[in-house]
């Protein structure tokens, strides 16, 4: 797919930062050059420069999860050394930003979308309604976002404020929500398209389940990535060409985050 | 100011900061967001004779102080390379130099690549992937004196543009490989590859690269990087190229007094893809302080 955005690289400042359940956080970044061009979906590399030391050196994936005017939202979870650096983010500090990056989520002519979330994939979902009233697409969107525990569900009085939408809580341990895994929510009748992303075994349940119902669905996926930008070839994934048949790899950084469900060879 | 010209393998670099090979694809990748023409120059991901299609993911991960990748040689093969990549290489960089990096898992696939490509514009000479293993020989090209002195004594034959190669930083003494490339005609040294790693998920007792093994890269390696400069350097009159977890102006001036010619930024460029531009920059305000009229000056001029 040919891109197009322009890529844009700058130390972006750090606006606010915001615990918004349990190693999770909200980021908000002064990154003009993204906001004006960021969809639903893509991505920005996040990073602290390349410094002689170098840990932790490379720069992480996130989807970018609000535009306000000059600033984008980001949510970050701690898993390891990077998101770790990255929570403890001050307002006043720089951060490296490139982006933004990687395909987006595209609803065509769909007017009825199913958004299914699992942890932080909720980031996409947050930009999604505003993006989509940006671009003069009224589209009525429902928003399942699921969590393994209650005590990491997003604030959903934020949910509500950032993207206009009353998300339909799962979590596995029921203390927030319905108890059970959010595709157990996953009612597909009068949906046009489902969007989702999440963690694998999820995304892949939604993709048998919409496969079967005979909706179409985009799903955007995770893999270890280096530059975000396709040049170290490093974030491959399994993909077929529907039309041809012919199987291969594809970037999640350049063809992906988000594909088509029946490219994906899972 | 100083001038960071470097007059080597027969043509003038503008400054000695080259891209390293499968770090910056081949150039358009990074056109967007840096002048790649500002560069010393670039060096090519590997060329293959056939399309590969790399390995099974996780290609790439966080080490300490840098990264670990087995991309496995992902290329578009010599015919493609050819057809779809040399013509922007051509039309778009007039003042950095390229060179093509070249793999292969026998002498006669990195024969046909090179006599595949030594009619053709849009790039200077060749760097020699050694750290492929030999089916032939079944050792490694660059971790075996015999299987190498074979390779660079067929590529002499088969090309009189500058062969550079790119030496494997796990041997014993890298001086001899060194001296090998050398007594069998090569033009210059590339030090270093990456190192070969692993690293292992304890939960799922599994390793994290698909590949199993990797090539470790980036700061962690630098000191060994340096250090092998400054080996081959010693041992042979040839041009070297430092590569090995550079990040800025002063990582490159150890390298440069360490013995290299020119250097090669490789993943420092995934960190910041400014990291280039911005390395030239400081080798100016650096040697402009220490009052220093040439780069080449440098060159070698350790004291110890």
């Amino acid at each position: 797919m040919k891109r197009k955005h322009r890529i844009v690289r700058a130390w972006s400042e750090v606006r606010s930062r915001e615990q918004v359940a349990e190693e999770t956080f909200w980021l908000e970044l002064t990154a003009p050059g993204i906001a004006a061009q960021a969809a639903p979906g893509q991505f920005v590399m996040i990073g602290f420069g390349a410094t002689s030391w170098g840990s932790p050196f490379l720069p992480r994936p996130n989807s970018i999860a609000a535009v306000r005017g000059d600033v984008i939202g980001l949510l970050v979870r701690v898993y390891g050394a990077g998101s770790r650096r990255l929570s403890a983010l001050r307002p006043g500090d720089s951060i490296l930003t490139l982006g933004p990056l990687g395909s987006r989520y595209e609803i065509g002519d769909a007017t009825s979308v199913l958004c299914v979330a699992g942890g932080v994939g909720l980031a996409p979902f947050l930009l999604l309604p505003n993006w989509a009233k940006g671009v003069g697409k009224p589209v009525d969107i429902r928003l399942l976002y699921g969590e393994r525990t209650g005590k990491a569900v997003f604030n959903q009085e934020k949910i509500r404020k950032l993207s206009g939408l009353d998300a339909e809580v799962w979590t596995e341990d029921g203390s927030v929500g319905r108890r059970g895994r959010v595709t157990e929510g996953l009612v597909l009748e009068d949906v046009d398209l489902v969007l989702t992303c999440g963690p694998t075994p999820m995304l892949k349940t939604v993709r048998n389940m919409t496969r079967d119902a005979g909706v179409p669905c985009q799903i955007a996926v995770e893999e270890h990535m280096a530059c975000g930008m396709g040049t170290c070839i490093g974030c491959v994934i399994e993909t077929v060409d529907p039309e041809t048949g012919l199987e291969g790899y594809s970037l999640v950084c350049v063809d992906g985050p988000v594909f088509s469900a029946e490219r994906l060879r899972w | 100011m100083v001038s960071l010209e470097q007059q080597v393998f027969g043509v003038t670099f503008q400054n000695p900061v080259l891209l390293a090979s499968g770090t910056c694809g081949y150039g358009e990748e990074y056109a967007e967001i840096i002048g790649v023409d500002d560069l010393g120059g670039m060096v090519t991901k590997a060329v293959t004779p056939e399309p590969r299609v790399g390995n099974p993911p996780t290609r790439v991960s966080e080490t300490p102080g840098g990264m670990i990748n087995a991309i496995g040689l992902a290329n578009v093969g010599l015919e493609r390379f050819k057809s779809e990549k040399l013509p922007w290489l051509r039309e778009n960089l007039s003042r950095a130099q390229v060179l093509v990096n070249v793999a292969g898992w026998s002498v006669g696939d990195f024969v046909t690549v090179v006599s595949g490509l030594d009619d053709e514009d849009g790039f200077i000479g060749y760097e020699i992937n050694v750290s492929c293993p030999n089916v032939e020989g079944g050792t490694m090209f660059g971790t075996d004196e015999a299987s190498l002195a074979q390779l660079v004594r067929a590529l002499r034959s088969a090309t009189e543009r500058p062969l550079i190669v790119k030496l494997a930083p796990n041997v014993p003494d890298i001086g001899i490989f060194a001296e090998i490339c050398e007594e069998n005609g090569a033009d210059g040294l590339s030090t270093i590859n990456t190192f070969p790693g692993m690293v292992i998920d304890v939960e799922a007792r599994r390793p994290v690269i698909g590949n199993v093994t990797g090539g470790i890269s980036g700061p962690a390696i630098r000191p060994m990087g340096v250090h092998a400069t400054w080996v081959a350097a010693s041992r042979t009159s040839l041009p070297v190229i430092g590569i090995g977890g550079i990040c800025n102006a002063r990582d490159v001036l150890e390298y440069v007094l360490a013995g290299a010619s020119l250097v090669q930024i490789g993943t420092a460029m995934f960190v910041d893809p400014f990291t280039a531009p911005q390395t030239i920059e400081g080798l100016c305000e650096i040697c402009d302080r220490q009052g220093v009229r040439k780069i080449s000056e440098l060159v070698g001029a350790l004291e110890v």
